[in-house]
């Protein structure tokens, strides 16, 4: 009996194993595949994997922010794709400071972006900032890529 | 007696799947792996250091002025050993990375296997070769028409290495690997800026003065470790010739061009780079002599 207890603990623990390698390498697949979206003309630099809970009742909603060094001369391309069963629809800022420089959504134009491209004339470190519409859970993946010239 | 042997096979076919794995080479003390007190949190690291030095951005640049490839500019794929500290291997695997990168842009994937070689030994020693897989990334650089991909896997590669070193709390082996990143990068310009004069990459080289101070305020927390101590001090060789490039900045607000269905963000804010032929050539000097050093040490 006992020797049939531990036979069942090694069996599961392989297969937690074995599915914790399969997610992460399905995790990786979905960056690869996010990193097609930025374009052709673009080589991939960084990705964000990104996984907000839903925003509590009369509170901010959770972001994520992620500090970037950016170099003067030098366009980059920002691309953000939601999860397949992400509740929220995420949107990308980029901020110099607390300037807001590009976001992938205006919300007083309606206007959506998949991509969006900066043209950089100050090295300097940049904040990205990734949630998801009306504070909703959600997962996104974040690109940064360069665009060859 | 059966039934075992068959649990024992579903084991290893489930812990042998999904991954293929290069052979372990290197071994680091685990003292080695400890790093000290810190000034600054590992939270405040993380963001100070996202993407600080990367290995694609100055080959690039390099190859946007129409410089032609040169080995000249590359290290040794082989100039660790056995026998190296983790120190060495997290600066090293900077150093190579930056290489790899450059190798990478110029689409030279036959010497790049050699680095690649290098790289998986290195990142065996440091326990990160779950994050390269060396033998697609071989199979990838022999087949020149997947250039995409292998340029992918491998930044994708060192930026999980890099966010592991972090996560696992050996944040003093990320802070050495960006470093040497960003060594490497700094000799691949200056170099091509002593045979090569052009406005543009003397900028690009001044406005290195600001990750300059951003590496040196990540690895001064971890100066009480004489090897760090150490590099330190070269750096701010470097740092004291950059001291002498004034930067400025012109405010604006940014322009939004939409083309093609693709908006672009053009900053109007830029920075006025002051460097002087004079500060440059000391620059590039000082620089070659520390990049130099760094490799032998």
């Amino acid at each position: 009996m006992i020797r049939s207890i531990r036979l069942y603990i090694f069996v599961i623990s392989g297969i937690v194993f074995f599915q914790n390698n399969c997610i992460a390498q399905d995790m990786e697949g979905k960056i690869q595949q996010c990193a097609l979206t930025a374009g052709k003309d673009v080589t991939y630099l960084k990705d964000f994997v990104v996984n907000l809970t839903a925003a509590p009742p009369n509170q901010k909603p959770p972001v994520f922010k992620s500090s970037l060094a950016l170099r003067k001369g030098v366009i980059y391309r920002f691309s953000i794709c939601n999860g397949e069963s992400s509740d929220g629809e995420a949107v990308l800022r980029l901020y110099d400071q607390s300037n807001l420089l590009l976001s992938t959504y205006y919300p007083e134009t309606g206007k959506e972006f998949k991509s969006i491209s900066f043209s950089c004339q100050k090295s300097a470190a940049y904040t990205v900032v990734i949630s998801f519409k009306n504070g909703k859970k959600g997962d996104a993946i974040g690109i940064l890529s360069y665009v060859n010239k | 007696m059966t039934k075992n042997i068959a649990y024992l096979v579903i084991f290893f076919l489930l812990f042998g799947s999904c991954k293929g794995r290069v052979k372990d080479d290197l071994t680091v003390p685990g003292s080695e792996m400890v790093q000290g007190d810190l000034k600054v949190s590992d939270q405040a690291m993380s963001e100070i250091i996202e993407n600080i030095s990367s290995p694609i951005e100055m080959a690039a640049l390099v190859k946007d002025l129409g410089v032609p490839f040169s080995s000249r500019y590359l290290s040794n794929p082989d100039i660790i050993d056995n026998h190296a500290s983790s120190f060495k291997m997290a600066y090293i695997l900077g150093v190579l990375g930056a290489d790899l990168g450059y190798l990478n842009v110029y689409e030279k994937t036959g010497t790049s296997v050699n680095y690649l070689a290098s790289i998986s030994k290195i990142a065996d020693g440091l326990k990160i070769n779950q994050f390269f897989d060396f033998n697609t990334m071989k199979r990838l650089a022999t087949s020149s028409s997947n250039l995409d991909s292998l340029m992918y896997l491998s930044l994708h590669s060192f930026n999980q290495m890099d966010s592991h070193l972090r996560v696992t709390e050996r944040s003093n082996l990320s802070a050495l690997m960006i470093t040497g990143v960003w060594v490497e990068g700094m000799y691949l310009a200056t170099q091509v800026a002593k045979e090569k004069s052009d406005t543009s990459l003397a900028q690009y080289i001044g406005e290195q003065k600001v990750i300059l101070n951003d590496i040196l305020l990540i690895l001064k927390n971890y100066q009480r470790d004489a090897q760090f101590s150490d590099l330190i001090k070269d750096l701010e060789l470097i740092k004291t010739e950059f001291d002498r490039v004034k930067i400025s900045y012109q405010m604006g607000e940014p322009i939004a061009v939409e083309e093609n269905g693709m908006l672009t963000i053009v900053q109007q804010e830029r920075s006025i780079v002051d460097i002087s032929n004079e500060v440059l050539l000391k620059i590039i000097e000082t620089t070659a002599r520390i990049r130099n050093k760094q490799l032998t040490v």
